[in-house]
Parts: C-alpha cells; sequence; structure tokens
C-alpha cells in the first residue's frame, strides 16, 4: 500500500532544507529525499517525529490517498468563502 | 644502511596506502566536520567484476583436465588462482566505498532496514546456491571420478566465490535498490 506525504510542502513552507529537518529528526538527510519522494516509509518514531517538528498531526503529513493539489484546495477554499 | 633500507621500505608501504585513500577518509570522518557529505556511494557495476571472474575461476576448474592440458591451458591456471585472489582482495574495498561502507553505528532507520535488506538477500541466495551446488559437485565428483587434485582445485573456486558473493553481493543489492536523489 502506497503512502503518501506532504513533507516537501511543509519543508518549503517553512523555509527549511532537508539537511535542517534531518538533523531536527535524526536521520541523515538523504533519509528526507527518499521519504519525499514516497521510496521510503517511515517508522512510527520517524513521522512522528516530524510531525512534532512541523506542529502538526500525523494524518496531516502522511495518508495512504494521494493529497490534494495546492492549486484544488486553494480553489476550494475560495468557493467556500 | 639496513635501517635506511627498512625505512625506506616502509615508507613506501605507508605511501602505497595513502595512495588508496583511506587514511584520508578515515581522518576527514573522524574530524569534528566531516568535509564530505556522509552520502551513499552507489557501486552499480563494479561488484560484477570480482563475482564474473569467480565464476569463470569456478567454470574452469571444473573444466578440469581437458582443457587445461594445453600450455596455453597451464599458464591459464597458473595465473588463475593469482587472478581469483586479487580480484577477492577488491571485494573489502568494494564494500568499504559502497553504500554499506560506513560505520552500522552511523545508520539511521532507512539505512539500518538497507543494510538488512541486502545481508539477508545476499546470505539468502548464498544458502540456496550452497544447499543445490555441493550435492550436485558432489555427485558430479563421485560419477566424473575426480582426482582429489581437481576436487581441490573445485573445492578452492568454490570457496573463493563464496567470499566474493559475499563481499560483494551486498553492496550490488544496496547499489540497485538505491535511486539516484536529485539535489536541493
Amino acid at each position: 500500500m502506497s503512502l503518501y506525504n506532504r513533507i516537501s510542502v511543509f519543508r518549503a513552507e517553512q523555509g527549511i532544507s532537508r539537511r535542517q529537518l534531518a538533523e531536527a529528526v535524526g536521520v541523515n538527510n538523504q533519509t528526507i529525499g527518499y521519504l519525499e519522494r514516497g521510496d521510503y516509509k517511515p517508522s512510527l518514531e520517524l513521522a512522528m517525529k516530524i510531525a512534532r517538528h512541523f506542529g502538526v498531526a500525523v494524518e496531516v503529513l502522511f495518508s495512504f490517498d494521494r493529497f490534494e493539489s495546492i492549486a484544488m484546495t486553494l480553489k476550494r477554499a475560495g468557493e467556500d468563502e | 644502511m639496513k635501517k635506511s633500507v627498512i625505512e625506506t621500505l616502509l615508507s613506501s608501504l605507508d605511501n602505497s596506502l595513502r595512495w588508496t585513500g583511506i587514511p584520508a577518509r578515515v581522518a576527514d570522518e573522524m574530524a569534528d566536520g566531516p568535509s564530505v557529505d556522509r552520502r551513499q556511494r552507489p557501486l552499480r557495476w563494479t561488484p560484477i567484476w570480482p563475482i564474473a571472474f569467480s565464476v569463470a575461476l569456478v567454470m574452469l576448474s571444473l573444466l578440469w583436465p581437458p582443457a587445461l592440458m594445453s600450455s596455453m591451458g597451464v599458464a591459464t591456471w597458473v595465473m588463475a588462482p593469482a587472478l581469483g585472489s586479487g580480484i577477492c582482495a577488491i571485494a573489502p574495498a568494494i564494500y568499504a566505498f559502497g553504500p554499506l561502507g560506513k560505520s552500522s553505528l552511523e545508520d539511521d532507520e532507512r539505512e539500518s532496514a538497507l543494510r538488512k535488506d541486502s545481508f539477508l538477500f545476499c546470505l539468502g541466495l548464498l544458502a540456496v546456491l550452497n544447499c543445490l551446488g555441493q550435492p550436485l559437485l558432489m555427485i558430479l565428483a563421485v560419477f566424473e571420478h575426480w582426482e582429489p587434485a581437481h576436487s581441490a582445485s573445485v573445492l578452492g573456486s568454490v570457496l573463493m566465490l563464496n567470499g566474493t558473493l559475499f563481499g560483494s553481493l551486498p553492496t550490488l543489492y544496496a547499489s540497485w535498490k538505491l535511486s539516484s536523489l536529485s539535489k536541493e
């Protein structure tokens, strides 16, 4: 089963590099790269560490379903307003 | 005079070791701020060479003696163990410079999973090859009436193949499992 994530979105939003995130959660920066690309499924511990670093719940960062694109989210938010 | 010869010999041995780049790498990794990133270096083709040579050596030893009775064959047979030993000696260097080369103490969870998978694959394949190969070789030895020297040469080359596979296969597996990452 595929595990999708939004690490790169959160990382870009906070303006931190892979290396900074890797150092914060105690892994090699390549591991962050493989995580973002979906080539590696993290352990629960690592997923929770990353979520805690961004200050969000794990399910905000990781999902078994594909995340909606940012453009679609913005469009929907605009329509709701 | 003798001392200077020994000193020259030792210093040339030191120089030959420096030439490999291993002392510099060790010193760099022991420094507080290593100059190079701990990037894994996939070696996708290099480990295939020692494995291929070791397989060729096993084939050569199985063809004993008809293919090796000619003068060319005898020369090959004399060269083969030397070549094989050299190839086996390369295997640790391949391991050291490959993706599994650094100390396992520094591994994060992805790296330790990759190391585990690579060795499981290698040991699994070695177990299957040995379980199938050993009875086959015994049957061949009995039915083909191998001479003791022939059996010894096959045994030696198979041992060499086992060593080479154990040294090179985990690196090969890990290198192919790692896809390249784009730089930020």
